[in-house]
């Protein structure tokens, strides 16, 4: 996933600062045995700066040793009055966004797109039965709009999203229409919410179209997830959520979740991600290569049907 | 990594300070990281970190780890197979010899070099390692400049030295560093001359070689049957002239602390501007048919993490060097 920073003369820098530091970046991801990379979609414009078209990006990615850009996660701030998924009157805004963002990113072929489903909501009721048969109902029809392009709509639910916790998860899913809305499982994201990841795997796997792998050591018990703008910057109590696959103390259960993934017949990409590696004297770098060591030396086993 | 050459990675570049690279799981990190990356032995380095060294001093990897077989198991649990050499400074001051500056140009300090050689000596060879590799001799500017007498003298212990390592199964090779007095091509030759080539090889780093003004390639085409280990980097400059001559050239010159001020010297395999022709050296290993460790060092170069990924990324795809 896009998430990186290092260190350079002037300071911590992510890998967009030019073609040289995403060399770097890309190199590495290589190097310790990845074969693909995941981006946001709002890199549009550094990607058409810096390399004039999203299919000269992945040329570049792909002169570096990996083999293509897999999905790219759409990030947008949700407004009731402009942009919201539960908000019917602003359908028809995301619909023609997405057919904007598929044209741009048409140069390629992707897996997914990926999409934070609900709006935040900051108190204890969360969307309603209504809000959410309305977000269900737009990502159809946006769904519809990127399968025009071999594309799945697929959700990831973040913890501290409107669609965060399981009932609202299997709400929003029985709303759904299978042929057009998908999830992505994010591991340490349900965790946090305090969903089981290889549960909501297992109830829902016939529209799962990827995963985020990655672990955490803390839930949510403070109901950080009502934080502005969001827990993942402004928890009090806990200053870094995420770890690599493999930590000391980490909550996710990443050998069941594997046997689950093996069991299910999924054949599709799994993405590793280390958001915020960096908090507490983390790094990137070494997060990328310690996760790739876990998949390659417990993971991939289990998968191959060595485990249990 | 799957190749007729055997390729380690060194360990030091993790070591920044004393006490940051202490942790067991900080060490399994890296060793699971090198791990990952293709590397399946590692090369250990003696520091001055005293009781904080404890995957640099002996007695201190024994105190954590019980054995030679102890500290094999504790590699293993990240994937690495075993150690390839290990590098020792005699005239760095530690705490275990009561901070002694020995000298290998003195020859009343031989006797207690030869008996400090031999606790890494016997680890080494309890854990399978290939190579001890020394310093020669303490910096340039320490001490006056090499008289006629210096090659032989030092060459003599390093004979000593050797002998010893051999009867427990391990070589001894004089690694050149930039600082070091057996500066130019000539000196060295000289040096190289004043040991048995049974027992004393050449390790020969590319970075530091360039470095000191001497073409590695050049150098290893000619003198390869010297050559017993290999250290691979790359950098960026030369020594102007007599840098490595400046006072405290450890700091004055390798740490940008006075003249020119450049901060790093070393770098990665491929790095933009570098100057050591990586694969031309390797190309000239193959055709020599070398058969010793190519242990690949960050060295001070960097985040230690990120140079050994792109190493990596260099022999996988500039060396088709294919990963374990």
């Amino acid at each position: 996933m896009d998430h990186w920073r290092s260190n350079s003369p002037s300071g911590p820098i992510d890998q967009w600062r030019s073609r040289r530091t995403m060399t770097r970046f890309l190199r590495q991801v290589a190097a310790v045995g990845f074969d693909a990379i995941d981006t946001f979609d709002f890199r549009y414009w550094q990607i058409l700066e810096q390399y004039g078209s999203v299919a000269n990006y992945q040329e570049f990615v792909q002169e570096q040793g990996l083999e293509r850009i897999v999905n790219t996660f759409h990030g947008v701030y949700y407004e009731p009055d402009r942009y919201a998924p539960e908000v019917p009157e602003t359908h028809a805004t995301i619909v023609e966004d997405f057919k904007v963002t598929m044209d741009r990113w048409s140069g390629i072929q992707l897996d997914n797109v990926i999409v934070m489903p609900g709006s935040r909501f900051y108190d204890d009721h969360g969307p309603t039965d209504d809000q959410l048969k309305h977000a269900a109902d737009v990502w159809a029809k946006v769904g519809e709009v990127t399968q025009q392009y071999g594309v799945n709509l697929t959700c990831h639910h973040e913890h501290y999203a409107g669609i965060r916790n399981r009932r609202q998860i299997d709400t929003f899913y029985a709303y759904a229409d299978p042929r057009y809305v998908k999830f992505f499982v994010d591991t340490a994201q349900h965790c946090i919410a305090d969903v089981d990841p290889v549960d909501v795997y297992e109830a829902h796997h016939e529209r799962v179209t990827g995963f985020h792998f990655k672990d955490t050591r803390n839930k949510d018990v403070n109901e950080d997830y009502k934080l502005f703008p969001d827990a993942e910057v402004s928890a009090v109590t806990t200053e870094k959520w995420f770890y690599e696959m493999g930590t000391a103390e980490g909550l996710v259960d990443f050998e069941r979740m594997m046997r689950s993934v093996r069991d299910h017949g999924y054949e599709g990409w799994i993405s590793v991600e280390h958001d915020k590696a960096d908090k507490l004297g983390g790094d990137y770098a070494e997060s990328t290569a310690i996760s790739r060591w876990y998949a390659k030396n417990v993971l991939d086993g289990i998968y191959a049907g060595a485990g249990a | 990594m799957k190749d007729t050459l055997r390729w380690s990675y060194a360990i030091n570049a993790w070591n920044l300070r004393m006490d940051v690279f202490v942790r067991h799981e900080e060490q399994q990190r890296a060793l699971k990281t090198l791990s990952v990356l293709g590397f399946d032995h590692v090369e250990l380095a003696s520091g001055m970190g005293g009781r904080w060294e404890n995957l640099g001093t002996p007695e201190i990897i024994l105190i954590n780890h019980g054995s030679a077989e102890g500290l094999l198991a504790f590699l293993r649990r990240a994937g690495i197979s075993g150690v390839s050499s290990w590098c020792w400074d005699p005239g760095q001051p530690a705490e275990e010899t009561g901070y002694a500056f020995l000298m290998t140009r003195n020859p009343a300090d031989h006797d207690a070099i030869v008996e400090a050689a031999k606790p890494f000596v016997d680890l080494l060879a309890a854990a399978g390692g290939d190579q001890l590799v020394v310093r020669p001799a303490g910096s340039a500017w320490m001490a006056p400049p090499l008289g006629d007498g210096d090659a032989g003298i030092v060459g003599s212990l390093w004979n000593r030295v050797g002998e010893v390592a051999a009867a427990a199964g391990v070589g001894v090779s004089l690694h050149y560093d930039c600082l070091q007095p057996f500066h130019t091509e000539e000196q060295l030759v000289s040096l190289l001359d004043a040991t048995d080539p049974a027992l004393v090889g050449l390790a020969l780093d590319t970075a530091e070689l360039t470095i000191g003004g001497i073409d590695p390639v050049a150098f290893y085409d000619a003198h390869h049957g010297r050559v017993a280990h290999v250290q691979l980097k790359d950098t960026r400059f030369q020594d102007a002239g007599q840098e490595y001559l400046t006072p405290g050239a450890e700091a004055t010159m390798l740490k940008g602390g006075a003249g020119r001020r450049i901060e790093r010297w070393f770098y990665e395999l491929g790095t933009e501007g570098g100057l050591v022709d990586v694969e031309a050296f390797v190309a000239s290993l193959r055709a020599h048919g070398y058969g010793g460790w190519v242990v690949v060092e960050g060295d001070k170069g960097g985040n230690a993490t990120e140079v050994a990924m792109l190493n990596s990324w260099f022999l996988q795809r500039r060396l088709g060097v294919e990963k374990v």
